[in-house]
């Protein structure tokens, strides 16, 4: 599709949302979607690259809204001021073209991969912690999958950056190449299934392509058919 | 015959911050298990008594195990065994 009839929504306006919607914004995509729900916090600062010291306290939608329209003026941007939750998840990434999500916990990212996927909406997927990042383009016939890959949420724990930390340049690497997969799906190139894990501490960048799970309840024998709130509810702890 | 097992960052701890650890071992299991005696508690953290945690992933070069032959993969001299969990953050 033509970059400027694209439909760009990006979930989580933290450290990965933040350049995400930066490229996305100043590489002429016609709409972007903006979803969050936190305000801006100092310890934010050193890696939320939309936000500045006097936006501590600002909803992140309004502070990244500002920066956005103050260098894209020409991209349409559409604010939802609130958390992507199992009621409505379908229907808002359903207005979209695309989606890439960056949030900071898996409930999060599992509903977006379903949504995305029961909307037949393709998703690129980034997490970083600490100096560990992975980025995943799931395309339009939505397999492989984040589902594929990671299955279902963590019950006996999983790291996030509440907990562990991470790094203010690990979060402008992994962004990066969601912008790069994400991009790469709006001007058609073959990077679905592509994952991109990124070993700050080595430097030890490497992009595969993974395959689809036979048994994947979401992209393969299809269990998973609508958005259950109950599903996204398991405890975490660390990993 | 000797592989090398990269650690991700979360498991590092377990392996006094060693990034990498060279072990022996035919397969994709006797390697985890090898690297469990170098640095016990790793093991539990990579699997359960189904195998390979759902949550974690175990590719051997660009191959994940899973689609190979899971633990019982064979390995060959110069494979290297990478481990990347589910994280999030961001």
């Amino acid at each position: 599709m033509r970059r400027a009839d694209a439909k760009v929504l990006v979930v989580g306006l933290g450290g990965l949302g933040c350049p995400v919607a930066w490229t996305m914004a100043l590489s002429g995509v016609g709409v972007l979607g903006l979803c969050d729900d936190d305000d801006v916090q100092l310890t934010n600062l050193h890696r939320q690259i939309l936000y500045g010291a006097g936006d501590v306290g600002v909803s992140k939608i309004e502070a990244a809204s500002r920066a956005l329209r103050a260098m894209a003026p020409s991209v349409e941007l559409r604010p939802h001021a609130t958390r992507l939750v199992p009621e409505g998840a379908v229907e808002l990434v359903s207005g979209y073209d695309i989606v890439i999500e960056g949030t900071d916990n898996f409930a999060t990212k599992f509903l977006t991969a379903d949504a995305c996927a029961l909307a037949r909406v393709p998703v690129v997927h980034g997490s970083a912690v600490r100096w560990v990042g992975t980025a995943l383009a799931v395309g339009m016939r939505g397999r492989p999958c984040y589902r594929c890959i990671f299955e279902d949420l963590p019950t006996g724990g999983s790291l996030g950056c509440a907990e562990a930390g991470v790094m203010g340049p690990m979060v402008g690497v992994v962004a990066a190449a969601q912008a790069d997969l994400a991009l790469g799906l709006v001007d058609g190139r073959d990077v679905a299934g592509q994952l991109v894990t990124f070993d700050g501490r080595t430097g030890d960048l490497r992009r595969r392509t993974v395959a689809a799970r036979a048994g994947c309840p979401l992209c393969g024998s299809q269990t998973i058919h609508n958005i259950d709130a109950a599903r996204y509810s398991s405890p975490t702890g660390a990993y | 015959m000797n592989t090398i097992i990269r650690i991700p960052t979360p498991l590092r701890a377990l392996t006094s911050g060693a990034d990498e650890v060279t072990v022996a071992g035919a397969t994709v299991g006797d390697a985890i298990d090898e690297l469990d005696r170098k640095h016990p508690g790793i093991r539990e953290r990579l699997l359960d008594d189904k195998g390979i945690r759902r949550f974690v992933n175990v590719y051997v070069g660009d191959e994940d195990v899973r689609f190979l032959d899971g633990l019982r993969t064979a390995l060959k001299a110069g494979d290297e065994i990478s481990i990347i969990p589910a994280i999030a953050g961001g």
